[in-house]
């Protein structure tokens, strides 16, 4: 008789932990993830003080489903003479001398389900900050928003500010 | 109207199972493991990241020289295509080049060069195997042999150039899978190896063993040729085949005459009028009966078109013999059109040469052995002793950038690039030169035959050659460098390959083959070769489990048998049979197939292969019980002997993908007689099968349906509100703008709504007319939708003793093929001849009103608004009820995670998985997947015209198996736009749905094979004759 008692809490703790389990291998979020980078990349400077457009480093967001990272060519346009002197540079042109690539952390990362067209995104008029924050004023990214499914649906259905529209069918994202 | 009635939906129900673990789910935190964005450290030009970049090359994975268009995204190539600009294939691409990719990504493709150290190998860096392979050189010149892939084009002509620098004779071009009989016979009645074929222009086909759909000769060209043919349903010809087995070509056949293995020739005296029915028949073992109509039918339609292929030991004899029948006939230059020849199979070498080679190696005359492309230890059956001659050899060089039985021999690998990696041409039609360049970098450290013997020679005199060969082929291109590389975009130019010297080649003399009938044995045995593995594809899974059009088999060898033979022998489907010649034995499951003549055996060639791989070594390989015969030509024999066989004992399970090979009534694949398309829709039409010839859409709706609007609706009924293009109901998912269920409004699934998708209704029709049965359409699918392979040994679980090995999977039925070709025989129940053969490719059909989708407890599947049943990934926990539910059973469930690459079941070990599509998900363990209509292709258009600022345009994509069809029966669009070609061809009065009795609505919209039953002289004039049900 007493085994009866034990079995209904008993069934809704195991429920319970399927539901963390559940919620651990999947559709959490890493908001807040800020990694340390393999070199300080300064996006302030860059953006603010010299007045760099998004797309100059990445420089497919408005063309192509990803947004596309700098080359390094690119960084030792400027820095083969900009900054020559600094640590930070030094350690960039350490790895341009090696021919490798820096090994930048990815913080924004929609899951493999999810199709996330930049470019649409981006000629639709919705700015870079709306999903990656004021990348302008952090001295290290860090992500700020949840890039969870409910979060993108907000705007999907015109709940943002302004209010924008696109189609919330599943199969708009998940294919 | 529909009137929603009250009651707790199933969202609804989830919602308060949802409320309640709300708060468990917050507890959750990231484990996302670190991952790293790795920028170039150059940008290369003209590529944007996340867009693909499209090359034209060449295919050379056989003779034909097809066209190639590879989509390439950061810097991989991920999908090819047929190139449309191209004269021989017109867009369109064969299994067999599609899986060209997994050539390219094979995993066991040698990773650098390579010495042998003993009994194994060792691996070197280039310049120390450039160093071995110039002393050798200096040291072996006059006995050096080269041989390497037959190809058209600059190559040969450059190698032998090379060949005669050093001082050794011209190379040994070589194609073991080309018909050296017909070829030999063409060159002597035309003056060219391969007249191009116009099915269109003929009233009569009459194939003797020409399997001109399967692998004879340049299967796309011939393939687009014939459903082009066939199109003209009434005007088609009609087409008889004769041979012993009824191979894909002889199932497309309206006729079947079966005849005993290398008696053709019997038949073809028949039809020039030099021997009589009595003496054919009686030297055939054909039908009197039906052998008296082939001569009445053949003498009536004119023009006709006469081809002769089957690789018998006098297969030269019969072909000049239907050569001979055509120029008669008057044929020549109306059907068979030497003018037009492709020029790929010219001056090939025959097997006989490579047998002559093994003579010459055991008597010592050869010091060094050079092979690029060809594997003479596998061309040759294994009784022939190449790989025991070769060991004979001081200095073999293998180019293989693969492992098969001849580089297991030899001392020194140089692996060549891959064809997609390397510069090159090809000239398949006179005066056109197919391009070839890479469409990536190197996968592995190997390097292009080309610049190594160009290397090579450089080393013994610097400047010899130019830098490298790229350099070599701009520099005789008209136009130069510039004029190279402005051609590269079309992927073809006008001119000619640098020619070789010399005339065609020799046949060496050889000891005629005894008659068949003279050699031991109870049965004929007939050797075939495999129609989608070739000789090259063994080690390539897409190939391995892409079930056989005719048998449905895959990863196995079998002996095909006729029932009756079966029941002689006293064997069962899938017990083992020893079939032993005097060349060998071996041991395979018998496989009963109304196809094959009685008392022949059937045993396909391609499987079973030594050192070749991971996944080749499945099944037998029929070249060990083949004996070394040759037909004049010098081509190998492949029904040149009789065998014993007897029941071994013991029993296989048959791996296949075939449920039944009969419609049991069910009218999966139907089918018109020819002499009815032309009646009104009402006149013999087989029951809701046929819409009105106006072709109002309303008329796809099955009889009866019309009648009940807002009849009774109840709770997970759909609204029978009709949504614009092919009938189908508003989705009973249908939600306001926000998801509140008691809303009358429709959200997107409103035409009216702003995101207009409810607008389009996406959808497919499949002519079954022009339907082959080839199977290109499903590897086509598995390269585009990361579909993976599940056969392999390693993939299998090992709980049931009799179900392990190779295909062990796919007795379970886990294959995921999301479309597969499903093949019913009609007729022939007797065991008789006279059957018909439907091939109904399958996938999902996107039901508009889908059985699938209301039982799904998580909303996994759903219908969308622009008609697509979607498969939700990540909303999929793996209940498998919608599998259950489905009528079509096109949904395939992931059993073992093959997408995950710390299982031991991965489909795609390293580098196979570079070929994944980056726009499919790789779908994990416990998730149900199928056919998505290409969602991803139907996006990036969207994509695309948006950027544009455009609307679509009308048949701007296709599906990836439109797109690979080549008979060109799949057509994919927008049936709710009239502008599309698709909405014309859905309201075809062919047109039908199968299984429309359930009500599903189908997207996806088959029109009716048509059935040629008349002899072909009264076609054009249809009789009024009563049709019987051609379509049960």
């Amino acid at each position: 008789m007493r085994k009866k008692w034990l079995a209904v809490p008993g069934f809704f703790a195991l429920a319970a932990l399927a539901t963390i389990v559940s919620a651990y291998s999947a559709a959490s979020s890493s908001q807040g993830n800020s990694p340390v980078q393999p070199i300080k990349f300064p996006h302030p400077i860059h953006v603010q003080t010299l007045k760099m457009n998004c797309v100059y480093c990445h420089f497919a967001a408005n063309k192509s489903p990803d947004p596309g990272m700098p080359a390094m060519s690119t960084c030792m346009g400027c820095h083969t003479v900009a900054g020559a002197q600094k640590p930070e540079i030094q350690k960039l042109a350490a790895y341009w001398n090696k021919k490798e690539p820096v090994p930048w952390v990815r913080i924004h990362k929609v899951p493999e389900y999810v199709h996330f067209p930049h470019m649409r995104h981006v000629n639709a008029g919705v700015s870079c900050q709306t999903c990656h924050g004021q990348v302008q004023n952090m001295a290290q990214v860090q992500q700020q928003e949840s890039l969870n499914m409910g979060w993108c649906v907000n705007c999907h259905i015109g709940r943002s500010n302004p209010p924008l529209k696109a189609r919330y069918d599943c199969a708009t994202c998940h294919y | 109207m529909s009137t929603e009635t009250p009651g707790v939906k199933r969202r609804d129900f989830l919602k308060v199972i949802g409320a309640g673990t709300a708060t468990a789910t917050a507890i959750g935190c990231s484990s996302e493991k670190v991952e790293k964005l790795i920028p170039y450290l150059v940008s290369p030009d003209e590529t944007v990241p996340g867009v693909s970049t499209y090359y034209a090359t060449t295919c050379r994975e056989c003779s034909a020289g097809c066209g190639l268009i590879a989509e390439t995204r950061d810097g991989r190539t991920i999908k090819l295509e047929g190139n449309p600009a191209h004269p021989v294939n017109r867009g369109a691409l064969c299994a067999r080049g599609q899986a060209a990719l997994q050539g390219l990504y094979n995993p066991d493709r040698f990773r650098g060069p390579m010495v042998r150290n003993g009994s194994s190998f060792k691996q070197v860096t280039w310049d120390e195997a450039l160093n071995i392979f110039s002393q050798k050189l200096g040291s072996s010149r006059g006995g050096a042999v080269f041989i390497n892939q037959h190809e058209s084009g600059s190559f040969p002509a450059f190698l032998d150039g090379w060949l005669a620098s050093n001082g050794m004779a011209p190379h040994i071009s070589y194609d073991g899978e080309s018909d050296s009989a017909a070829i030999a016979a063409n060159r002597q009645s035309f003056g060219v190896a391969w007249p191009r074929l116009d099915f269109s222009s003929a009233r009569l086909i009459v194939s003797f063993g020409a399997d001109f759909l399967d692998s004879w000769g340049a299967a796309v060209p011939q393939q687009l040729d014939f459903a082009d043919a066939r199109a003209k349903l009434q005007g088609a010809p009609r087409m008889i085949y004769i041979g012993p087995r009824r191979s894909l070509t002889g199932l497309n056949a309206d006729v079947w005459i079966p005849c005993n293995p290398g008696s053709e020739i019997a038949i073809a005296r028949l039809l020039a009028g030099t021997a009589t029915v009595a003496q054919a028949a009686s030297a055939s073992g054909a039908e009197p009966a039906a052998l008296t109509a082939l001569v009445k039918e053949y003498q009536a339609a004119k023009p006709g078109m006469v081809l002769a292929g089957g690789s018998g030991s006098r297969g030269q004899e019969l072909a000049l013999a239907v050569n001979a029948l055509n120029q008669t006939a008057g044929n020549v230059g109306v059907t068979i059109r030497p003018a037009e020849a492709l020029l790929g199979f010219e001056r090939q070498a025959s097997t006989a040469e490579i047998a002559a080679l093994v003579s010459r190696m055991n008597s010592g005359s050869v010091s060094m052995l050079m092979v690029r492309g060809a594997n003479p230890a596998n061309a040759l059956p294994q009784s022939a002793g190449f790989a025991a001659a070769m060991a004979k050899v001081p200095f073999k060089v293998s180019f293989s950038s693969v492992p098969d039985e001849t580089t297991a021999v030899a001392d020194l690998i140089l692996p060549d690039h891959h064809f997609l990696e390397q510069w090159g041409d090809a000239e398949p039609v006179r005066g056109t030169l197919s391009l070839q360049q890479p469409t990536m970098d190197p996968v592995f450290d190997t390097r292009a035959t080309s610049d190594v013997l160009i290397a090579a020679a450089n080393k013994v005199r610097a400047g010899s050659y130019p830098a490298d060969y790229r350099t070599w082929l701009t520099s005789r291109f008209p136009g130069g460098a510039a004029g190279h590389s402005s051609a590269l975009g079309k992927g073809i130019a006008a001119g000619s390959a640098t020619a070789l010297a010399g005339t065609a080649r020799a046949v060496p003399q050889i000891a005629a083959a005894p008659a068949i009938a003279q050699t031991r044995g109870d049965f004929y045995l007939m050797v075939y070769p495999h129609p989608v593995l070739g000789s090259r594809g063994a080690n390539k899974p897409w190939l391995q489990e892409l079930p056989d059009p005719v048998t449905k088999t895959c990863w196995q060898t079998v002996a095909e048998m006729h029932p009756k033979t079966a029941a002689q022998l006293g064997v069962e489907n899938g017990d083992l049979v020893k079939v032993e010649t005097d060349a060998g034995s071996i041991t395979v499951p018998a496989l009963l197939y109304i196809g094959v003549m009685p008392g022949t055996i059937a045993v396909a060639a391609g499987r079973g292969r030594r050192n070749s791989g991971r996944y080749a070594s499945a099944g037998a390989n029929a070249y060990d019980i083949l004996p070394a015969a040759f037909d004049a030509s010098g081509g190998l024999a492949l029904v040149s002997t009789r065998a014993r066989v007897s029941k071994a004992g013991g029993h296989a399970q048959i791996v296949t993908t075939e449920g039944s090979s009969r419609q049991h009534g069910r009218g999966i694949g139907k089918a018109i007689y020819a002499a009815d398309l032309g009646r009104s829709a009402d006149a013999h039409a087989p029951a809701g099968a046929q819409a009105d010839a106006g072709g109002h859409a309303k008329s796809n709706a099955p009889p009866g349906e019309e009648n009940s609007p807002g009849h009774h609706t109840f709770v997970g009924d759909a609204s029978h509100e009709f949504l614009p293009g092919l009938r189908s109901p508003v989705a009973n998912d249908a939600q306001g703008d926000f998801g509140d269920p008691k809303s009358k409004e429709k959200g997107m699934y409103d035409p009216k709504h702003w995101s207009g998708m409810a607008n389009r209704r996406w959808a497919m029709t499949v002519d079954l007319a022009r339907c082959t049965g080839c199977s290109a359409c499903v590897t086509a699918c598995y390269s585009e939708n990361n579909i993976p392979t599940v056969g392999a040994d390693w993939q299998g679980a090992k709980v049931f003793p009799d179900r392990t090995g190779f295909g062990a999977n796919i007795l379970r039925s886990r294959e995921m093929a999301w479309l597969r070709i499903e093949r019913y025989f009609e007729g022939g129940e007797d065991g008789g001849a006279d059957f018909d053969t439907r091939f109904v490719p399958m996938l999902c059909q996107h039901c508009g009103n889908a059985p699938c989708e209301p039982v799904c407890p998580v909303y996994a599947t759903y219908h969308a608004p622009d008609g697509l049943n979607v498969q939700v990934y990540n909303r999929c926990v793996g209940t498998r009820y919608c599998s259950n539910n489905c009528p079509y059973k096109v949904r395939y469930f992931n059993w073992f995670g093959y997408g995950e690459p710390n299982r031991p079941q991965y489909a795609f070990p390293e580098p196979l998985n570079w070929q994944l599509n980056p726009d499919v998900t790789v779908r994990g363990k416990g998730v149900m997947e199928k056919c998505s209509f290409c969602v991803q292709r139907i996006r990036e258009a969207e994509n695309r015209a948006k950027g544009e600022g455009r609307d679509l345009i009308p048949n701007e994509f296709s599906t990836a198996c439109a797109e690979a069809c080549p008979s060109r029966a799949i057509t994919f669009g927008d049936a709710a736009d009239d502008r599309w070609t698709v909405a014309q061809l859905a309201k075809d009065k062919r047109a039908y749905h199968v299984f429309e009795e359930l009500n599903t609505f189908t997207a996806v919209v088959y029109l009716k094979k048509v059935l040629h039953n008349e002899p072909a002289s009264s076609v054009t004039a249809p009789v009024a004759a009563p049709a019987v049900g051609g379509a049960h």
